[in-house]
């Protein structure tokens, strides 16, 4: 059986870290969102992939190329306007013969949940699980083992089942789609729903993970659930009196210079360098060519490649998207904040700085909780930030 | 330069040959052919591509053979000059790689003796050699032929009277040999054997080997046996597929900022060099051809700006027939492939001379690596591509590192100055990822700079180089006949050239050579042509004087090289596509030049 992947959508509420690659590209656990979808699926002998790409899909292609080293064979379908997920499936039409699997390509999943998926033995199903948050998703409701419909983002509380945007579908589904199309709407939801009231569409729950990160500051619980999961590699140079403790993952090339405390689950890229007496906390991930320097504290943090931080810095609950360079003394510790993406505000409890690519910050910077530093800014030595800096201004 | 393929096993030859044929696409294509040992030697041959042979192919059975693309160096490409070459008596078949040096004194004698030649090529002398010599040994035949030839080969041979057999030879010419299970193979490149197994077996300059479905032999031209073990190859074929994109080219552009990664990592927090130091070094030399050379010539201003080494470059080609001087330098050589043949040369003549020698090459266990005292791999990953893009990167960042490691070994770098520049290495991946965020903005220049005959690059310094391979990529796959100067040579003459259909593309970043450009591009301007420039981001002031601007980030001006040259492969690729050019295999050129 094949699967389609849909991976074209640029993910606008993952606010700077989508200015340069789709949503599925984000690293979580030191890997694309992506890898650990077509992962679940290459373990499940799931090889047959169609990833349908759009929005910046060179990032994609030249991360996953034919997918050999993934374990798979993957062929690419573009979609070039992101009308919606039902419009991404009609374009890999092409390449579909009888029932075949869709997944959202954002999602971190396991092997679990594709085998749940399986489960559905090749008839027509959606795979839904329990949310704390069902308002924000598509709520299912479920008349014995089958579907009756999908409710998006419902105003008032129907049940706390909810759609994990998983499927499995044959031709009849194109009908719907057809048919949809003509009204305007372009959405996969609506053609399971209406393809539910023709024939048995069967709702598999599942046992498996699934996690989904609509804002950035859900990038930091998917990484602590990759953490959990990833394998732990050893390589690099570490100096004498560095303490390492926990599930730590380092690449190869690293370098940990002496009195560096390393407390798991962490995961080090290829060519990290760790300055001396650098304390790096559960659950960080560090990127390719990290370069961290002498006494910065860093905790609950993704920090994307190529990243350098430097001396006597904190970054607390941030995410740091490729080629930050912060001189000495960077203070981002975590707190509750305001945080404003993609044009609306939340109230985040817990949450330290966002920080787009390639963004350059001067020495002794603070940077409120909640801050949203956007591409390519830069800002002066000594600058207070809170709110949301625009990409490519300069802050004095 | 040309492919070779052989196969001797226990499954029909002729599907494999040609698969793995087309895996060595990329070294020529001007004529390909086949030949296979079944029921008696069966051969066919013709001009053009792979497919072209491939079309008109008769059925063939046999499980050994061997099958052949040309790129012709010796008689035009035609159906006549393809290989195979066959002997008079239509028993022994042989396709060779590389260049017999004394094919007219063999021809002469064996004509003498009665033997017909139907072709123009050196090759086919070493047919009717082995002929001469052939008394029921195929293997003792050729030995003693190749004892009579001079010059660079790598060959196989099948005979009528010997099916299951595959004699092999190699003189600095490539050959590789793939272990498989009741087969084995032979073949210039490893890519073509990655599909049928991942142990190789290299051969070594001036060794036979002989292949059956059972086992490899090696023995050196005197007929000494040679015990070699198989390596185990770890990068595999999905590295040459194209994975939704275009063209490999195309491919391999986005995977520079991959490369830069690759070959930076591990090595800048102690400027691990795979063991190199630079002390003793007074002065560099770098020597390279083509593409490499170019990079060769960066190294020149890097090494000098960073360590403050005198250093110089030039063409392998011309390096071998300079006189000597009577210093030492360190000589670099760079290669992507390791192979290429005037590279080698040139560094055996280094040798010769006394000099340390150092290679930057992207390929594992190359001819080159086994040549020097000393290499550095860029790690860019296989290219496909016949024009060289990740690869050239790669060695930019290659030499960079090279320089931080002999400024901070010879002193002439401080501490925080060494720091600065590390820093400023990793920001390069981000570099050229910004230039390749911005392809469309490319192609649209493209349209607008691409659709004439003549084109014109200016650079200055650091630049210069940059400017010099923007117009190496766009003559290689667009056809486009490009120029490339030094900024300040154009009022020396080129000037005369300039003309408002002459499109001038000028590197006007940042960095200490701008206002020269500034008044390099106002001559330019005079003349009318239309003027597009490389600035940095920020430039308030370049815009007011040319057409248009594409930009490239604010970094220090030092590595400016390589997003630059990003942008201009791009550049060269978007006019090639509009032009529809045979992208990744133009006319008249092969990925690596392994004759002289």
């Amino acid at each position: 059986m094949k699967a389609v992947i849909l991976a074209a959508g640029e993910g606008a509420r993952m606010g700077p870290f989508t200015a340069s690659v789709p949503k599925v590209m984000i690293p979580v656990g030191n890997r694309p969102l992506l890898e650990s979808v077509v992962q679940a699926l290459v373990e499940n002998g799931i090889r047959d992939l169609i990833l349908v790409v759009g929005y910046r899909r060179e990032r994609i292609q030249s991360h996953f190329q034919d997918g050999k080293a993934f374990h798979a064979r993957i062929v690419y379908v573009t979609q070039p306007k992101q009308l919606g997920t039902a419009h991404a499936v009609s374009e890999a039409r092409p390449h579909l013969d009888g029932s075949f699997l869709v997944l959202n390509g954002s999602n971190l999943i396991d092997g679990r949940f594709v085998e749940d998926l399986l489960a559905a033995d090749e008839k027509p199903a959606v795979l839904i699980t329990q949310s704390d948050r069902p308002r924000a998703y598509g709520v299912v409701t479920v008349e014995g083992k089958n579907l009756v419909a999908i409710t998006e983002k419902p105003t008032e509380v129907i049940s706390n089942l909810i759609n994990t945007g998983a499927y499995v579908l044959d031709e009849r589904i194109f009908e719907e789609i057809n048919q949809l199309a003509k009204a305007g709407k372009h959405d996969l939801p609506s053609a399971v729903s209406a393809l539910a009231q023709r024939t048995p569409v069967l709702a598999l729950r599942t046992e498996g993970t699934w996690v989904d990160a609509l804002y950035p500051w859900d990038l930091l619980r998917l990484n602590a659930t990759a953490l959990k999961g990833a394998d732990e590699v050893r390589a690099g140079t570490i100096e004498p009196s560095v303490t390492i403790r926990g599930r730590v993952s380092i690449g190869d090339g690293c370098v940990i210079r002496s009195g560096a405390y390393l407390q798991g689950p962490l995961s080090l890229g290829p060519g990290c360098e760790i300055g001396p007496n650098a304390v790096l906390l559960p659950s960080t991930s560090l990127g390719k060519n990290v370069r961290i320097g002498a006494h910065t504290s860093v905790a609950n943090s993704i920090l994307m490649d190529d990243v350098i931080l430097g001396p006597a810095s904190v970054v607390q609950d941030g995410v740091l998207g490729s080629g930050v360079v912060a001189r000495a003394g960077l203070l981002a510790a975590s707190g509750s904040g305001d945080v404003q993406i993609d044009g609306e505000w939340h109230a985040v409890p817990q949450v330290g700085a966002l920080i787009g690519e390639d963004v350059e910050i001067g020495n002794g910077v603070s940077v409120a909780p909640g801050t949203v530093i956007n591409e390519r800014a830069r800002v002066e030595s000594g600058a207070r930030l809170r709110g949301l800096i625009p990409s490519g201004s300069v802050v004095l | 330069m040309c492919g070779i393929v052989g196969y001797a096993g226990h499954r029909n030859a002729l599907p494999i040959l040609l698969d793995s044929l087309k895996r060595l696409e990329y070294r020529g294509y001007d004529s390909a052919g086949v030949a296979i040992v079944g029921s008696g030697l069966q051969v066919e041959k013709d001009k053009g591509f792979i497919a072209n042979l491939e079309a008109h192919l008769p059925a063939m059975t046999g499980t050994t053979g061997f099958a052949h693309t040309r790129w012709a160096t010796h008689g035009p490409p035609s159906k006549v000059n393809a290989h195979p070459h066959v002997d008079c008596t239509g028993k022994i078949a042989l396709a060779h790689n590389g260049i017999i040096e004394n094919y007219a004194s063999l021809r002469e004698k064996l004509e003498a003796r009665g033997h017909k030649f139907v072709s123009q090529t050196d090759t086919e002398s070493l047919v009717h050699l082995i002929e001469s010599y052939y008394e029921g040994d195929l293997e003792e035949a050729t030995r003693r032929a190749l004892n009579d030839a001079h010059g660079s080969y790598a060959i196989m041979v099948i005979h009528a009277d010997e099916p299951g057999k595959v004699v092999g030879a190699r003189n600095e010419s490539p050959l590789v040999v793939g272990v498989g299970a009741d087969e084995n193979f032979l073949a210039s490149d490893v890519p073509a054997l990655l599909r049928y197994t991942d142990r190789v077996l290299y051969v070594m300059d001036k060794e036979m080997v002989v292949i059956t479905p059972k086992g490899v032999t090696i023995h050196d031209l005197d007929g000494k046996l040679v015990s070699r073990e198989p390596q185990r190859i770890t990068w595999s074929l999905e590295d040459a597929e194209k994975g939704g994109f275009d063209h490999f080219m195309l491919k391999e552009i986005h995977e520079a900022p991959k490369a830069i990664h690759e070959t930076l990592l591990g090595r800048l927090a102690n400027l691990e060099l795979d063991g190199f130091h630079a002390n003793g070094i007074t002065t560099v030399k770098l020597v390279a051809c083509g593409t490499s050379y170019h990079a060769a010539l960066l190294g020149k201003y890097v090494f000098e700006e960073i360590a403050r080494i005198p250093a110089s470059a030039e063409l392998a080609s011309e390096y071998r027939y300079s006189q000597s001087p009577s210093e030492r330098p360190l000589v670099i050589l760079l290669s992507q492939s390791g192979e290429t043949a005037d590279t080698l040369g040139a560094a055996r003549e280094a040798r010769r001379r006394g000099c340390r020698t150092l290679a930057i090459t992207n390929v594992l266990g190359s001819s080159l690596a086994r040549e020097v005292d000393q290499t550095i791999y860029t790690r860019a990953g296989i290219e496909i591509g016949v024009a060289a893009t990740k690869t050239f990167v790669a060695q930019l960042v290659a030499l960079y590192l090279i320089a931080l490691k002999m400024g901070q070994d010879r002193g002439t770098l401080g501490y925080d100055e060494l720091d600065r520049l590390k820093d400023e290495l990793r920001s390069l991946p981000r570099a050229a990822q910004y230039v390749l965020n911005k392809a469309e903005e490319i192609r649209a220049l493209a349209r607008k700079y691409g659709d004439v005959r003549d084109i014109f690059y200016i650079g200055r310094h650091t630049n210069y180089p940059v400017a010099l391979e923007g117009a190496l990529k766009l003559k290689e796959i667009s056809y486009i006949h490009a120029e490339a100067y030094a900024a300040g040579e154009l009022k020396h003459g080129p000037l005369a050239l300039v003309t408002s259909a002459t499109p001038v593309i000028a590197v006007a970043v940042q960095g200490p050579t701008y206002d020269k450009m500034r008044s390099n591009m106002g001559e330019v301007a005079a003349r009318g042509a239309p003027i597009l420039a490389i600035g940095t981001e920020g430039d308030k002031e370049l815009p007011k004087f040319v057409d248009d601007v594409f930009w490239v980030p604010d970094i220090p001006w030092i590595l400016s090289p390589v997003p630059v040259s990003v942008a201009l492969q791009l550049f060269a690729y978007e006019v090639a596509r509009m032009h529809d050019c045979p992208i990744d295999k133009p006319r008249n050129l092969a990925k690596s030049v392994t004759v002289e």
